[in-house]
């Protein structure tokens, strides 16, 4: 029977012959493919290219299609992997809101052109209102005051690889020194966070501003910092401090700009000072926050720059 | 510029642990901190003083019935 399937094999260029007969288990078929080809003679000039894929593309194929044992275990893990997959969809949006996520990275190349230019010249940007729609606000690809964690997570990134890059230049580099960047980064960010909420909820501030806002907000800081070590490594300590300081007091202004219209009552938000100890205090928060970003600027480049 | 993600962690886990040790009736009511001395009534203004005041005793009622999770914490810890 055996000799029969044969001609078959021999007309499909690398197709191996099924070792066994159908209803014998045998789990290691895969790999006596070889050996058997070379048994019965005529697979010894195609055994070199065999052993070189040894789960060849098509051999798998056929072992399966002939053994029964293999067959029901290939469903049975096939059946797990997408059980397996839809427990994890099910449960990833229980703790990372996927969908709220996409609402941050629709952004195009107009935008981040125009979001760049902000974060570096706010100085002439009159209207900082988020555009809503039917209740939502806008996606960051239809208005510049929205914020995105596209800018900031490609921020971050660049911000380690940066770091690396002006270690190396001072030969003070070594891999896991990248890893402690970014991870002291990246702490110094959720100690930002939680301090601010933690501010947020005493000052009883009823705001829309939501925690993936706040983080937005807080990565656009990286920006300047990356110009900063890089006019730094280019031109010295003399560039370094000019652009650190320029991009300091530009994300001083975004900042409260920004923050004005999230935190303080719609009344502030005009101009117009409000008397009161509550909005006093929003006041003050918001001043807070946004120089603590130049604080922490210079706190994560300093040692960079030599 | 050793500050990691673990030591914020470690950080944190002390912090809880400070204000679960805080002692009801020798400490906070002497300072008019006490869990019955904070909230005045339905006002409009809650105040940061009574704000405090709540955190600290919602922090410690969650470290009171979370004992398995502190435990595990812990465990982490060391």
């Amino acid at each position: 029977m055996n000799e029969a399937l044969h001609p078959s094999s021999l007309a499909a260029s690398k197709r191996r012959i099924p070792v066994s007969q159908p209803g014998m288990a045998d789990p290691h078929q895969l790999f006596d493919d070889t050996s058997s080809a070379q048994s019965r003679g005529y697979g010894a000039q195609r055994a070199p290219g065999d052993l070189g894929y040894p789960s060849g593309s098509t051999s798998p194929q056929t072992a399966f299609l002939a053994d029964p044992v293999s067959n029901m275990a290939m469903a049975y893990g096939s059946s797990l992997a997408a059980q397996g997959k839809e427990l994890v969809d099910k449960n990833i949006d229980r703790f990372i809101p996927v969908t709220k996520l996409k609402y941050y990275f629709a952004v195009d190349t107009m935008y981040v052109g125009k979001k760049l230019g902000l974060l570096f010249f706010p100085y002439l940007h009159q209207d900082w209102e988020v555009q809503y729609q039917q209740d939502t606000p806008v996606a960051p690809r239809f208005d510049v005051n929205a914020p995105d964690l596209y800018i900031p997570a490609m921020a971050f990134i660049t911000y380690v690889l940066v770091a690396g890059l002006a270690l190396g230049t001072q030969d003070r580099f070594s891999p896991d020194l990248l890893g402690l960047q970014a991870s002291s980064a990246l702490a110094w960010l959720t100690l930002e966070v939680l301090a601010i909420l933690l501010s947020l909820y005493l000052v009883t501030v009823n705001t829309d501003l939501t925690t993936i806002d706040l983080v937005a907000f807080l990565g656009y800081k990286y920006v300047g910092m990356i110009g900063g070590v890089l006019m730094g490594l280019l031109f010295g300590k003399i560039g370094y401090y000019l652009v650190l300081g320029w991009c300091c007091v530009s994300i001083f202004v975004f900042m409260i700009r920004t923050l004005r219209l999230k935190i303080l009552a719609e009344a502030a938000a005009e101009g117009v000072p409000v008397r009161g100890a509550r909005n006093q205090l929003r006041m003050y928060l918001t001043m807070a926050v946004a120089a603590a970003q130049p604080l922490l600027m210079y706190w994560l480049t300093f040692h960079l720059v030599r | 510029m050793a500050f990691t993600l673990y030591s914020l962690l470690q950080a944190a886990l002390l912090c809880v642990n400070a204000i679960a040790v805080l002692h009801e009736e020798r400490f906070l009511k002497n300072i008019g901190w006490g869990t019955d001395q904070g909230t005045g009534g339905f006002g409009e203004e809650p105040g940061i003083k009574s704000q405090l005041v709540n955190l600290i005793r919602s922090v410690r009622t969650v470290m009171r019935l979370d004992f398995q999770v502190k435990k595990k914490s812990i465990y982490l810890y060391i």
